[in-house]
């Protein structure tokens, strides 16, 4: 991997009290924040306003209320912005009846670099894409053009890189690259904003998160807390089995179990300790000669995690 | 035109030949060269008819037909085609005013669009050249080729960067009122691209190519023709200034 030759002046993005609304529809809704130098993730399910966000920093979209300044600079309407930001987005197609290294190599002209070729080559071979820069990108994968996308925004090797969700469609193996390269650009001191709606995608990588849900900033904080506050939450369990009144009596003597209810259809329970409430299940169910026919978790989609986030 | 900007006329050129455009440009630069040839082999060689069906021929299927239908296919692609495939953004992320890249991109469409029909224009002239048919007849329809060019390229631009149905708009436009309204209803003249064209080409003609009809002055050909050039050009980089990534929600 080649790294760039100088490191970017660091640089920060502030926003304050930024709202965005299309119509009648609220996609972005009073958010504050200021990103330095690292890497943040901004983390939320899809719908909650994370590519309105990028978009704004990148002055693709003005916000209807508030202000969006990069280095104390506009970032909407604000062509010379662009010197210092890098976007990489995530449902745009790339030019496919280019090749990867005629996509990158305009992308660096039209930054004006001083030598465009050699600027195109140290991104290419950044992002592991050299030995399939000159097939077309019409041929590649969906993860090859993913890196090629990045190739484009890193050529002129800006302090604020933007991703909206880099890791889509990308294979462990790139997708481990990938996160190498950013983890590098993140310790070289430029700003650094990947959006996901998979937490653990930005493990080891961004350690501030912000978690975005329905245009607002439902939290903020250290990976660690957001992951804590994510796993520790309260978990409902559906259980089915061969004498549901006589298990659901056994379980209500866990100390791990906050409440059980009895329906015509089952045992439902409520715990704050996942793992322990599952091995206690089949040691309850063994111990009084039940037989379990289903345990399935009922809250564990994605927009319940940010629910309970936001109630927090 | 300096660096960035000959990227983005780079760019625009390969957006306006990829998807088989490269094959509709070859028809357009050969059908009147076939209709050359077939007017050849059917006809008997007399004095004065050369140039009775050069003329024409440029008028009604060049200037008439060919001229917008490349524009309208061009001139809607050069924003149609970045906006279709979600290519724009890769423009709009650099250090350029976008209007520098709005005013390249429709310089790029007419140039296209005037070198495709003054290919058209010289291969049928070739074909069919002999003492009635001086340079003086293509020169006065390539000259009409660049005015219309420039005119219809401005409309068509603005009608594809606003709307995803640049090009149906633009070929109905072509038919009703070109061809039908213009042709039918003496005042809509006065604002029809296709009866600019054809005043021109009599203008430009220095008294070799002359219409009975041409009815347009030439007074009224420049300055309507200027307004609409303007006005239209005035409203992409208007739109192009204020164009935003809209997430679809």
């Amino acid at each position: 991997m080649t790294a760039p030759a100088v490191s970017p002046q660091p640089s920060a993005i502030r926003l304050s009290n930024v709202s965005r609304w299309y119509g009648n529809i609220v996609a972005v809704n009073d958010v504050s924040f200021t990103l330095a130098p690292g890497v943040t993730g901004l983390l939320g399910p899809n719908g909650a306003g994370k590519t309105t966000i990028l978009h704004m920093m990148a002055g693709l979209l003005r916000p209807s209320a508030g202000t969006v300044l990069i280095d104390d600079a506009p970032a909407a309407g604000n062509p010379l912005v662009y010197r210092k930001v890098g976007l990489i987005p995530e449902r745009e197609s790339v030019h496919d009846y280019l090749s990867g290294w005629e996509f990158v190599r305009a992308c660096a002209r039209l930054h004006a670099l001083p030598d465009a070729d050699a600027a195109a080559h140290r991104a290419i071979d950044q992002v592991d894409m050299a030995a399939p820069q000159h097939r077309r990108i019409s041929t590649y994968s969906k993860g090859m053009k993913q890196r090629i996308k990045v190739a484009g925004a890193l050529v002129h090797d800006p302090a604020v890189l933007l991703l909206d969700e880099p890791f889509n469609g990308m294979d462990p193996r790139q997708r481990l690259h990938m996160l190498d390269v950013l983890r590098q650009l993140g310790q070289q001191g430029r700003v650094i904003v990947i959006s996901s709606h998979i937490l653990e995608e930005l493990n080891d990588l961004a350690t501030n998160i912000l978690v975005m849900v329905s245009g607002r900033l439902a939290a903020s904080g250290h990976f660690r807390e957001i992951r804590r506050l994510m796993t520790d939450r309260p978990h409902t369990f559906h259980i089915k089995s061969s004498d549901d009144r006589r298990l659901a009596a056994a379980l209500l003597a866990d100390q791990s179990v906050f409440s059980v209810e009895l329906g015509g259809d089952g045992i439902v329970i409520r715990t704050g300790e996942r793992g322990t409430l599952t091995r206690n299940i089949a040691r309850a169910a063994r111990d009084t000669k039940i037989r379990l026919t289903e345990i399935r978790p009922t809250d564990e989609s994605l927009e319940s995690v940010f629910a309970y986030l936001v109630a927090k | 035109m300096n660096g960035p900007y000959m990227t983005v006329a780079w760019l625009t050129w390969r957006q306006l030949f990829a998807r088989r455009r490269a094959w509709l440009a070859a028809a357009t630069v050969v059908l009147p060269f076939i209709l050359t040839f077939f007017y050849r082999l059917a006809t008997e060689d007399r004095e004065g008819d050369r140039l009775i069906f050069m003329l024409g021929m440029n008028r009604e299927i060049v200037i008439g037909v060919l001229l917008p239908l490349t524009a309208v296919i061009f001139g809607t692609t050069a924003f149609g085609g970045e906006v279709d495939d979600g290519t724009m953004i890769y423009l709009l992320v650099r250090p350029l005013p976008r209007w520098g890249v709005a005013l390249t991109k429709y310089l790029v469409a007419v140039l296209v669009t005037a070198a495709i029909i003054t290919a058209a224009i010289m291969l049928a002239w070739l074909a069919l050249r002999n003492d009635e048919l001086p340079g003086a007849v293509p020169r006065s329809f390539i000259t009409a080729s660049v005015v219309g060019s420039l005119v219809y390229c401005a409309l068509f631009s603005y009608v594809g960067l606003v709307t995803r149905k640049g090009l149906v708009l633009g070929l109905l436009y072509i038919i009703f009122f070109e061809n039908i309204l213009a042709r039918g209803v003496p005042g809509v003249k006065w604002l029809s691209v296709r009866e600019f064209g054809v005043s021109v080409a009599q203008w430009a003609g220095g008294g070799v190519v002359k219409f009975t009809d041409a009815s347009v002055p030439m007074t009224t050909v420049w300055v309507a023709g200027s307004i609409i050039l303007v006005g239209a050009l005035a409203m992409t980089i208007r739109t192009m200034m204020r164009y935003e990534l809209v997430e679809r929600l």
